[in-house]
Order: structure tokens, then sequence, then C-alpha cells
């Protein structure tokens, strides 16, 4: 039988249910590993995950989107690629976005995106989740149970970046519907992953914030799309349209499966974790040190790459320019070099924060901070208004023996369905759904 | 080319030569000090690029926002020379700015 670590980490259906024994079958050949038959190498260590997100100068962020696996449209030749890799840009999937931009372009488009996400802008931003958090809880809770990912986890995350937005609420529910067909980032079958045709979301709700943006650089209004059709690059310069449209639809993306994803996983740690979910009632203030943990366990993004573009280190091994490199983002953060007992799940952990689920450097999540508040204060609701949760045994098997399922991503680690039960607390009125949030607004 | 002077945990200063239109953050992690971890990548919201300014060059920068000081209201180490780097612009005026990294929270 093939050994696990020699196995296609990009195709296979049983990495995909557990990539973690993948990445320890990886690591037991050392932090960075080039698998027997593979034309990339593999970074499962924490310390040398970090020198590649920090060395942005030796490492391109071209391949992110597209993933260590796929080959270059070019052959990469000499000590320094960086030309090759930006005459071959456009047609490298993903090249186009900032995940994959590399230097200047990434800093001057990165700080158009700093200045939307602003604390001032998410307190704004709060009061929608709240409330329709709230309401959303409630009505669930008084049902009994719920299909959390879709009942729940990807209406919210897709309306809270509306809100965010300033997405017209008429145009919210097609956004949702196009979400909702389309197939996952990262898709185990390449096929799926172009973004051109015509119906993939970038390309619909690109279309929708070009509109947004040209209406109002013709006529300013006083909403948020209109502080962003008019925002300007660090230098006083305007944006190309396209730069700005290609933003606001790739925040629908980015923020969209992995936030999603990371209240699914959280469910599963507080139906699962003996007395965890009691311990959270008791103190509520203990749901971002839940939420940290889960991401450092099981974020939602498994792994992100790089092409070294000059001949480079990391570590003490010898990288040649032209190398590609799977950057395991959730090895990193099961490293039992940097984490004690790395596997065991447990709060208040030192310098949790510091897990790189959101990677980190140049281009570290923009949307940590939303995402943080978005899945704490649901978790909150859905503590506050029940005396338990559990998963529907019919459906996912008793605890210790569960059968789950994973979208098939290489990127993303998900649930595709999370049935799941409630108790409601004794004494919460959940028929007060539509009452409250009206007296709340 | 605007220069920015950077003290690091240990005291040493280093003078960093930076394109202009630059966060001061940016600066600096992009010059590979370990100790700036700018978590957030530098929309204000983790108050890891903490830095204290010259006391002589604390009037030159712009005034600080309120995101800002609310941010920097969370940190154990804030003085009156405290600023988050990620939102100070280093333009030309700036020149010769110095920085002192502020200590881990
Ligand atoms: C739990 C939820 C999330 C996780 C685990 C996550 C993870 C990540 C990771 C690992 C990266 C870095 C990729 C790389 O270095 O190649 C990233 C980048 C990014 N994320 Fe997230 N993300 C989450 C939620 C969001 C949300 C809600 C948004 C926006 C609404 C968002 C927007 C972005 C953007 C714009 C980038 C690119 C930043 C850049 O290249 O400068 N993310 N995310
Ligand atoms: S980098 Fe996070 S606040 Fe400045």
């Amino acid at each position: 039988m093939q050994a696990l670590e020699e196995r296609d980490y990009f195709t296979d259906y049983e990495i995909l249910k557990d990539p973690y024994a993948f990445f320890e079958a990886v690591r037991s050949h050392g932090p960075v590993y080039q698998p027997p038959g593979r034309d990339y190498l593999i970074v499962t260590g924490f310390a040398e995950t970090l020198e590649v997100l920090k060395n942005s100068a030796d490492f391109s962020a071209i391949i992110g989107v597209q993933g260590a696996s796929a080959p270059l449209p070019f052959e990469p030749s000499g000590s320094d690629i960086s030309e090759q890799v930006e005459a071959h840009r456009d047609r490298i999937l993903g090249g186009d976005l900032l995940v994959n931009y590399d230097d200047d372009l990434h800093t001057k488009t990165r700080a158009l995106l700093n200045r939307l996400f602003t604390p001032s802008r998410l307190k704004a931003n709060e009061r929608f989740i709240d409330e329709y958090s709230d309401e959303i809880a409630r009505q669930m809770i008084a049902r009994g149970g719920c299909e959390l990912m879709r009942d729940v986890a990807t209406p919210f995350v897709t309306l809270v970046i509306a809100d965010l937005l300033g997405v017209p609420a008429d145009d919210r529910q097609h956004f949702m519907n196009v979400i909702d067909a389309a197939p996952p980032p990262g898709s185990l079958n390449t096929e799926e992953n172009d973004f051109r045709g015509e119906n993939h979301p970038l390309t619909v709700m690109g279309g929708f914030f070009a509109r947004y943006i040209l209406e109002r650089r013709a006529n300013p209004r006083e909403d948020i799309l209109n502080e962003f059709a008019h925002s300007t690059y660090p230098d006083g310069s305007v944006p190309e349209l396209e730069e700005l449209v290609k933003m606001a639809a790739f925040l629908f993306g980015a923020g969209q499966d992995t936030s999603a994803k990371l209240l699914g996983n959280s469910i599963r740690y507080i139906t699962d974790q003996p007395g965890l979910q009691d311990q959270l009632r008791a103190d509520p203030s203990l749901i971002p040190q839940l939420l940290e943990e889960v991401l450092r366990l099981e974020g939602s993004t498994k792994q992100t790459a790089r092409l070294a573009r000059r001949d480079t280190r990391i570590g003490d091994r010898a990288v040649p320019a032209g190398t590609k490199i799977l950057v395991a983002l959730s090895a990193a953060n099961r490293d039992g070099e940097r984490w004690e007992e790395p596997n065991a799940f447990a709060l208040n952990r030192p310098k949790i924060k510091e897990h790189l689920a959101f990677g980190r450097g140049k281009h570290v999540c923009a949307g940590a901070p939303l995402a943080r508040v978005e899945v704490r204060i649901i978790l909150e609701k859905f503590l506050a208004y029940t005396s338990n949760i559990d998963l529907d045994e019919a459906k996912h098997g008793p605890r210790g023996n569960r059968d789950l399922n994973y979208d098939p991503s290489f990127i993303v680690r998900g649930l595709t369905e999370l049935h799941v039960k409630f108790t409601p607390a004794e004494g919460v009125d959940l028929s007060q759904a539509s009452s409250q949030a009206e007296t709340a607004q | 080319m605007p220069d920015l002077i950077v003290i690091d945990r240990d005291g040493n200063e280093t003078t960093v030569p930076s394109p202009s239109d630059r966060t001061v953050m940016e600066v600096i992690r992009d010059a590979g000090f370990d100790d700036m971890l700018a978590l957030c990548g530098g929309c204000c919201s983790c108050a890891t690029c903490h830095v204290f300014v010259d006391p002589a060059q604390a009037d030159l920068l712009p005034a600080i926002s309120a995101d800002e000081t609310d941010l920097l209201d969370t940190s154990n180490h804030r003085t009156e020379y405290s600023r988050l780097s990620c939102q100070i612009q280093l333009t030309e005026s700036l020149s010769g700015l110095r920085v002192t990294l502020a200590p881990d929270d």
C-alpha cells in the first residue's frame, strides 16, 4: 500500500476527511519535505511556515489560489524568476486577485482594504450582526434543530458582509443564490477551478459592484459603497473601477466559506468536547478563546501556497527559484515544537492569537476581525438561548464516532452539513424573535 | 526615499530607507523585524504594531483617530508617545522619524 505521505493531497478523498493525519505523516520526514514524485515542497513546521510567509521578497503569492500542485504556465529558468512570474501573472488562476498580488501592487491595494475594515466600521456592522443573529438563533431553536450550514451559517455570513459593504437589501437574496450554486474554492475537482465562467460568483457579483460604483461615481450618496467608490490609494491616485470591483466580489468569496465553516467547526467542538458548552454558558467571555483554539486545531483554511522567485532558503534547506511550496497552515498550528500537546483541545493557551489560521505577513487575512466578531456573536446567542446543543445522532452517529462530510476543497476545511438539535433554555421566550429585533432597532 | 529609524526591543538602532507612501508598520515588517507581529495586517485591529515615537517628533505626526486611541488603550504599555505604526504614513516630510518597538503585551 502507498504510504500516506505519498498520496495526492490535492485529489485524495481520504486525506480530505483527515488532512491532519496526512500532514503528520509528512512531518515525520521533517518540517520541510518533498514527497516522492511531487514537484512541490510541503512545509509543516511552525517556524518554517512563518519564515516563508514573512519572506515576501523571495516567495511570491502568485500561486496562492491555484495551489502548489497546479502546473506553472512557464518553465522557470535562472536564479531569479521574478520577471517570468510577472510576465505570466494573467495566465495564473487568481493572478489578478489581491491574495495573489506581490510587492507594491499588493501593498497599495491592501491599503484600500485596510481603510474599509476599520474598527468603527465593524462596530456599526455589529448592530446588524447582533439583531440578525438574535432572530435566526431564536427561530432555529424554536424549531428544535436545523442543518446549521445551509440554514444558518451561509445566509448569516453573506448578509453580514452585504451589510458591511452596503449592498442594497433587494439584491442580497440574489447574491445568496449565486453563492449557493457555486463550487467550493480550491475544488478537488480541478475543472471547477475556473473563475471566468459567467455564472461564477466573482463574475456575477462583479457586475453588481461595477454598477454600484459607477452610480456613485456619477452621483455621490451617503453610504459605504460611496466611500468605496471614491477611495484612493495612499499616494492619492484613484483605483481603476475593475480593481474595486474585484476586491468587493472577492470579499464575498473569501469571507463566505471560511467564516461559515468556522461557525460549523466551532459548533462541532462545542457539542463534542465534554463539559465545554456548560463552561461557555457559565462564562461567555471564554468564547473568544474557544474560537482561537478552534482556528488553531481546525481553522477553515488548511493551506496556502507560495512560489520561490529567487534562490533562497527555508531554515537550512536551499530552495531554488521556481520551487512551489504547499504552506500547511493547519500543520503549523499543530507543530509540537510550538504547541504543547498540539492535538489536544485546550482553552487559554498562552499566545494563542499567534496561530497561523489567518496566515501572517503581508497577506494576513483582512477579514479576521470580522470573522471573529460575527462568529462570536452568533455563538453567544445560540448558547444563551439553549440548555443543550447536540449533533443529530440519526445523521451523524454518536459522539466519539461521528460521520461527517467535508467540502471537497484542498483549501477550505469545512463541514458540508451539520445537523444540530437544540434544547431551549428554561424561561427564554423564543416567540419574541421579531418583536425583539424590532425594539432593538 | 524617506528614512525610518527603528529601535528594536534589544535597543539596537537601524536606519531603514523606504519607498514613500508606506505605513511605518509596513516598512518595519518588510525589513524583517521579528518583533513586529502586525497580526491584523494594518487594519487597526490588533495593537501588535505598537511603537513609541521620539518625543521630539511626536508633534510632526498626524492626529490620532478615535479607533487608534481605543485600541492603544488595550495595551499595558501605552505612553503619551504611543502610536500604532500601521496608522502612520511615512511621507517624505517624516524622513528621519525614530520609533521604538513597544514591549509585547
Ligand atoms: C475564519 C475565517 C477566515 C479564515 C480562516 C481566513 C483565512 C485567511 C488566510 C489564511 C489568508 C492568507 C492567505 C495567504 O497568505 O495566502 C487570508 C487572506 C484574506 N482573507 Fe481571510 N479568512 C477568513 C475570513 C475572512 C473574511 C470574513 C474576509 C472578508 C470579509 C476575508 C478576507 C480576506 C482577504 C481580502 C485576504 C487577502 C489579504 C491579502 O492578500 O492581503 N477573510 N484569509
Ligand atoms: S497592524 Fe494591527 S493594529 Fe496595526
